[in-house]
């Protein structure tokens, strides 16, 4: 049987360290010409060395005396830079990379990515509209910014309130992430989730941005559309969202500017408002959650984990990567979206994909696999889906609706 | 957007899954082997909505090289077709996981483009193709005429129609006509090892003569079919029409003797040749009992031996088939004629218990399981005393269903077979008493007060004396199991004997290390093997009471798959003067290939019906366990070193591969392990 080739590697062109384990982005360099070495725990050792991925163990626990050690060993390899594949892993790829490119700045830029009490402070100061946000030590921090934002609404006694977000400072996309409305559900928060930030809730059209970001200007922008959060996104964005798209471009260059970013990928979180104003929520500084890469690559044909590879790597020319992206909207074959699956029902047995989303045109895939505890745990945050639906068509209305209707519906009965 | 999907907006269902399917295949194929699995799920859930949609399985057919090129297969056994084995594409295609259900239909395709030389396979060539899937066909053959079961469709839902489709595209590709000679000689397979149960049989020759009925099929194939039918149906002319009982009875009763003889030794003939009864012949039986013990004897096909048995005991015999045989039960009349046969009425005990048989009144719970297993026509205890009559005329024919209770078949064949009247005792204690008790090295074990056996729930798709039986001996063995926990090494050196009989030898040989699982004492044992079991080096002693043994079962592809209980019966040359084994092997069907060049064989080197067996050294390749007397030496001295060292290469090339630790094989002079 004809096995792939992996792609002979150019010498010429860049040698990156990816920082933390994803199957699908070492399974996309393989076939991609830069050299590459996977940095991960190593519980992954096996398994690199068994089908010669190149490999060098580390274990990311909070940064130590012994960082600059995994920098040097990087930079005897050759390493021109350092790539993180999570949120764990930016302040680390920041460490690495002061180190490989010589720029010390880079550290402290890593940081502000990886705080969100700071990066939203960061953004401020930048003059990017950022909602109200504070942080909270204890629950009664919690309480009083709950009572203060509804006292600025304006909201008397008795009225219902808007609801307050937390976040943990430092972790990815909804983990950790609560809405809170009244002062008893505060008391249902954990210790040891303090501290964590709150911010006021923006009454907006949630959406993210992938941007590749190359000699500091942006080289592919993509709108995902968020159908409901934490349950479905997809790309391109309907033509309603994409209206939007010189603003939200010029927003990202006010970001990539203020955050001093000349290379690399931003996945920042904006809400718009019904007057078209758009406020920045978040940004992080490595591939999105929700398997965002591997639909748009369904719907553009480009590998997105190569893509984050020349948008890194220093030797990469504006030529080359110019080639590389196709055209926003334009070049797409259709419109790829994926939904989050959490069962419904307290008590499943068993994984079954309802026949009206199986025989969808649309339909593509699921990744669900069957439930091993017939009891579901209680979501208190926004918790982590079961698995994702995969779907591909043409019409990016007909696919927001698709993926609203699956909310409906049950996939473990 | 540059659209591929609906183009035009004119394409059908078919093919925009088809674009889909041919997308994810592509994504597949470019991803090295490391990354494959995670490409894999997309190109799995397109095969299958393919193959929901009309002309979908002719989709993936002409697909099947890029599939396979992408990796499809890669890492499964799917991988190499070549070594596949026909009985377990089946099992795949009824799997409750759809991913498996996916990977077995697409296989299948993709061996059918191998046979239709669209797909110039590597390792398969269209010959073994088409071989494989004529096998596949017969095999799975209801799939191509019945609708889901209710079982099925609860299980699998939509997928239950899918390989129905499958099965139907498969067949129309292959042909029937090759399916039809296949089945029919598999067909013939099975029943020359003379099961005790035949349902599945009979309905399925029962669908295929309403198949031959079609006038648009052709008949020039299926050579043999038609005995097979009329032994069910249209056995003589008395029934040729299949006109219903009341007719056959009233053409009877206007038969003079000659008549009725020609009747009888038509049934009696059908029956001796397929191993099958019609039921028409449980109407004759009934119908002779006023007619003389003659006509009764030419009905029943009987020896010189079975005559004399029944008119010295035609009391015993008419009330046998007074109270068991109906056209339900007509199958026990084979059972009778050849318990008949045998001459064990002439045992004291036999004659004795049978009466006990007939006159037992059954526990509550044991009728309601034979109500539950078989119907409420016949009575339970008719029921019973059919099954009792069938496993005391066929011990051999004993099978132990879908059940992991090889042991307890096992026991039953073995008494049957052996020790008639203790199997009979046996019966009467789970059917009355719904409680067997048995003794181990002096301590009672009660089957009621025992906790679980080895089967997790209790079997149903047994015969009616293993039905009743089987659950109390699992419970019991298990138990005995339970007691031995603490001794060291394997605890059937202590269970087999306690379980089975006295005869079952205490001396004891086993070449596996209970603890590591490595192989030991492999020369020792092998020779201790022959001398103990070999005419040549036990002084020409043949075997005298079945012995238990133990085999190291393995694939075709000689890869290990389980231990399993058997029993040796006897040890003798073939017509061809090569020394074999004949065992009973309470699988169903005894006919299996071991791999490495060992396929177990039924029929044709001597085997009597219900025996499998293999040369001499091929089934010592296989062995694990077995008994002697400690008392009979023999002489393993004399063993050639060439015959232990070619044994020993059986098992290096098979279950024994990785058994063996470096430099503590004790006939180390062999070959290396590969």
């Amino acid at each position: 049987m004809p096995r792939p080739e992996s792609v002979s590697k150019d010498p010429e062109k860049g040698f990156v360290a990816l920082l933390g384990w994803s199957l699908s982005a070492v399974e996309a360099l393989d076939r991609f010409d830069r050299r590459y070495v996977v940095v991960a725990p190593d519980w992954a050792e096996e398994y690199c060395s068994e089908h010669e991925i190149p490999y060098v163990p580390w274990n990311f626990e909070r940064l130590n005396d012994r960082s600059l050690e995994i920098a040097e060993t990087l930079q005897e390899m050759g390493v021109d830079v350092a790539i993180p594949l999570f949120e764990e892993t930016v302040e680390w790829a920041g460490a690495i990379n002061s180190v490989l490119l010589e720029n010390p700045r880079l550290f402290g830029q890593a940081m502000l990515l990886r705080d969100k009490a700071l990066m939203k402070r960061r953004a401020q100061l930048g003059g990017i509209r950022v909602g109200i946000f504070e942080e909270a030590h204890d629950r009664d921090d919690v309480i009083r910014f709950l009572k203060r934002v509804n006292q600025t609404l304006l909201k008397l006694d008795g009225d219902p309130n808007d609801p307050i977000h937390l976040k943990a400072f430092d972790k990815a996309g909804c983990l950790g992430h609560r809405v809170i409305r009244t002062p008893d559900e505060v008391d249902t928060i954990p210790d040891e989730e303090f501290p964590v930030l709150m911010e006021s809730h923006l009454d907006g059209w949630e959406f993210a941005v992938e941007a590749w970001v190359h000699n500091g200007k942006i080289k592919f922008l993509n709108i995902s559309e968020y159908v409901t959060l934490g349950y479905s996104v997809f790309v391109p964005a309907t033509p309603e969202l994409e209206r939007y798209r010189p603003q939200i471009t010029a927003q990202i260059e006010k970001l990539i500017k203020t955050f001093d970013i000349e290379f690399g990928f931003v996945h920042p979180e904006y809400f718009v408002t019904s007057d078209g104003e758009m406020y920045f929520g978040e940004v992080a500084y490595r591939p999105p959650g929700f398997k965002v890469f591997e639909l748009l690559e369904r719907a553009y044909g480009f590998n997105a984990y190569q893509a984050l590879v020349l948008a890194f790597d220093p030797r990469t020319t504006e030529e080359e990567i110019d080639a590389f992206f196709p055209t926003e909207v334009e070049d797409a074959s259709g419109v790829a979206g994926c939904f989050g699956v959490y069962p419904r029902r307290r008590v499943v047995s068993e994984l079954q994909i309802p026949e009206e989303t199986e025989d969808d045109d649309y339909y593509e895939s699921h990744d669900l696999s069957a439930p091993l505890e017939e009891t579901v745990t209680k979501r208190t945050a926004f918790g982590t889906h079961w698995g994702l639906l995969y779907f591909f068509g043409d019409d990016p209305y007909r696919m927001r609706d698709l993926l609203k209707k699956q909310e409906e519906l049950d996939f473990y009965v | 957007m540059k659209p591929t999907v609906d183009v035009a907006g004119g394409a059908s269902v078919l093919d925009k899954r088809l674009a889909s399917l041919d997308d994810a295949t592509r994504d597949l194929a470019r991803t090295a082997d490391f990354g494959k699995p995670t490409k894999l799920r997309r190109v799995l859930e397109q095969l299958r909505r393919v193959l929901l949609q009309p002309g979908g399985a002719a989709a993936v057919q002409a697909r099947a090289q890029e599939l396979e090129e992408a990796g499809l297969f890669l890492g499964t056994d799917w991988a190499t077709p070549e070594i596949l084995v026909p009985s377990l594409v089946g099992p795949g295609l009824h799997s409750g996981e759809a991913d498996t259900v996916v990977m077995e239909a697409t296989s299948e395709l993709r061996t059918l483009a191998v046979a239709q030389g669209d797909y110039e396979h590597p390792t398969l060539s269209p010959e073994d193709a088409r071989q494989f899937l004529s096998q596949v066909l017969a095999m799975n053959l209801e799939l191509l005429f019945t609708p889901p079961s209710e079982a099925e469709r609860t299980r699998q839902g939509r997928t239950a129609q899918l390989i129905r489709d499958l099965f139907r595209h498969v067949a129309e590709e292959v042909g029937y006509d090759v399916v039809l000679d296949k089945l029919v000689d598999e067909i013939w397979r099975i029943l020359r090892q003379r099961p005790i149960q035949v349902d599945q049989v009979t309905s399925l020759i029962t669908r295929l003569s309403i198949w031959r009925g079609d006038p648009d099929v052709d008949l020039s194939s299926g050579q043999g079919l038609d005995r097979l039918i009329t032994a069910l149906f249209g056995t003589t002319e008395a029934c040729r029409e299949d006109p219903g009982f009341d007719v056959f009875r009233s053409r009877l009763e206007a038969m003079d003797a000659g008549g009725l003889q020609y009747e009888a030794s038509g049934f009696a003939r059908a029956m001796h040749d397929t191993g099958l009864v019609s039921p028409y012949h449980a109407e004759l039986l009934q119908f002779l009992r006023h007619e003389g013990d003659y006509l009764l004897a030419e009905a029943l096909g009987l020896s010189d031996t079975g005559k004399n048995c029944l008119l010295r005991y035609s009391d015993l015999v008419h009330r046998l088939i007074e109270v068991a045989v109906t056209p339900q039960t007509a199958q026990a009349i084979y059972g009778l004629a050849l318990l008949l046969d045998r001459g064990i009425l002439h045992e004291p005990p036999i004659v004795p218990s049978l009466w006990r048989q007939i006159a037992l009144e059954l526990s509550p719970a044991a009728r309601e399981r034979l109500v539950a297993a078989f119907g409420e026509e016949p009575a339970p205890e008719a029921r019973l005393l059919a099954g009792v009559l069938s496993m005391l005329g066929l011990p051999l024919g004993v099978g132990q269903g879908d059940n992991p209770t090889c042991q307890s078949a096992r026991a039953l064949s073995m008494w049957a077979y052996n020790d008639p009247d203790y199997l009979l005792q046996m019966v009467v204690w789970a059917a009355r008493d719904d409680e067997i008790i048995m003794h181990f090295e002096g301590q009672r074990i009660s089957s009621q007060e025992s906790a679980g056996g080895v089967a997790q729930t209790l079997p149903v798709d047994l015969d009616p004396v293993s039905l009743l039986v089987v659950p109390h001996l699992d419970r019991i063995y298990a138990e005995m199991g339970r007691r031995c926990a603490d001794r060291p090494g394997d605890p059937h050196r202590w269970v087999n004997p306690e379980f089975h009989g006295w005869w079952a030898a205490r001396g004891f040989h086993i070449n596996v290390d209970v603890a590591t699982g490595n192989l030991v004492d492999l020369d020792d044992f092998l020779r201790q093997f022959h001398a103990s079991y070999h005419p040549a080096y036990n002084g020409g002693q043949p075997l005298i009471h079945p012995q238990p043994a133990g085999v190291a079962v393995t694939d075709s592809a000689a890869r290990y798959v389980g231990w399993h209980a058997i029993t040796v019966l006897r040890v003798a040359a073939d017509p061809q003067e090569v020394m074999r084994v004949y065992f009973y092997n309470p699988n169903n069907d005894s006919g299996q290939d071991w791999g490495d060049g060992l396929v177990v064989s039924t029929a044709g080197n001597g085997e009597r019906f219900g025996e499998a067996s293999l040369p001499f050294d091929q089934f010592a390749s296989r062995l694990y366990i077995f008994h002697v007397d400690p008392l009979e030496h023999g002489e393993k001295e004399k063993v050639p070193a060439g015959d232990i060292e070619r044994i020993i290469g059986y098992i290096e090339r098979s279950w024994g591969s990785d058994r063996l630790p470096g430099g503590e094989l004790q006939a180390s002079d062999g070959p290396a392990p590969a």
